[in-house]
């Protein structure tokens, strides 16, 4: 504004150098994926969890591949509420024993839902679990769903760093 | 339920999924399958046991002067590794691969979305989604080839793989046309 006058009222007068300040400091930093060091430096973190979003697609990648994001993809919306919802359910269903992130790929009409799980539960249950999501999953979203699940022997094989 | 001459056309190529369930048989069956009705046959009585994919009817099959194969997907090398697989298939069955290529640049659809939910107008954040082109033509097909390459190569198609498939058959000239021309051939 000062510029703007300053130049207006006369052609000799020399523009001073103006410096200028924004109040919204808190605005400027990222948080989203990145996780606060503890001072015991002991909390585990993922491969997945280590790498910040800027990562993705060098030395990361997504945990849900489908066409919807494509040019001309369709359906992306009910896609990714789709998404959300199973996630919820494995989570839910497979109570505190997935190590990894659920990754949902898409090919045609047929879902596959993979993930590292820890074995805390014996194998019989397990394939129980496994029969129960997949018939369940693929009556609530009319089509043929899959399970690729594979097991750990506990938390401590996914974790890559501590911090 | 299928007719015999369908029961080896009935399960899919690569992938096969699972049908009985703890509940019961899985009532989605008939969601299963892509593309099973391409290799339907028209008579029953003319394969009892074995099975061929000669058409039983004197319908000739059409001719593909080329066939184009356009790939999209987030990741460049998926779509190579996918490259690889078609043309090594059609290598295998003796079609003629013709100019694979790929846009030297992808498409990038960019938005640029406010950083915080209320105010803060001047802080903003750049999220880009990037589509990845590759074209694959393969030449001088027939229609039951066209019919098991396209077949086999879709239902191996991995997943983020959107595929276009663009077709030129070859026609005989309209009736009216080839008239005159034997007309004036005869003058």
């Amino acid at each position: 504004m000062l510029r703007l006058t300053a130049s207006i009222t006369s052609s000799n007068i020399i523009v001073p150098q103006l410096r200028q300040f924004h109040a919204s400091a808190v605005c400027c930093k990222l948080q989203s994926g990145r996780y606060k060091i503890t001072p015991k430096r002991d909390r585990p973190l993922t491969y997945e969890m280590a790498n910040p979003p800027y990562y993705i697609a060098h030395r990361k990648s997504w945990n849900s591949w489908d066409t919807t994001s494509l040019l001309d993809g369709q359906r992306a919306a009910e896609t990714s509420v789709e998404d959300v919802f199973i996630r919820r359910f494995m989570t839910g269903t497979w109570h505190d024993l997935f190590c990894s992130e659920i990754i949902i790929k898409r090919q045609h009409n047929l879902i596959r839902i993979a993930g590292i799980l820890r074995q805390g539960i014996p194998s019989r249950k397990m394939y129980f679990l496994i029969g129960y999501s997949e018939e369940l999953l693929a009556n609530w979203l009319q089509c043929p769903v899959k399970l690729e699940l594979q097991t750990v022997e506990n938390k401590e094989a996914t974790v890559f760093k501590h911090i | 339920m299928l007719p015999r001459c369908l029961r080896a056309f009935s399960k899919p190529l690569c992938i096969s999924f699972q049908e009985s369930g703890i509940l019961g048989k899985n009532l989605n069956r008939h969601l299963q399958f892509v593309g099973v009705n391409s290799f339907s046959s028209t008579r029953m009585s003319c394969m009892p046991q074995d099975v061929s994919l000669e058409k039983c009817s004197g319908k000739k099959d059409t001719l593909y002067k080329s066939v184009e194969i356009e790939i999209r997907s987030g990741e460049p090398a998926v779509l190579l590794s996918y490259e690889w697989f078609t043309s090594y298939a059609a290598k295998q069955l003796g079609i003629t691969i013709g100019k694979c290529w790929a846009p030297p640049k992808a498409h990038h659809n960019r938005l640029t979305l406010l950083k915080s939910i209320h105010i803060y107008k001047k802080h903003r954040v750049q999220y880009e989604i990037r589509t990845y082109f590759r074209h694959m033509t393969y030449e001088r097909l027939t229609e039951s080839t066209l019919k098991t390459f396209l077949e086999y190569i879709q239902r191996n198609v991995p997943e983020g793989v959107a595929v276009k498939v663009t077709k030129k058959s070859v026609l005989n000239l309209p009736s009216s046309l080839s008239d005159s021309v034997r007309r004036l051939s005869i003058q």
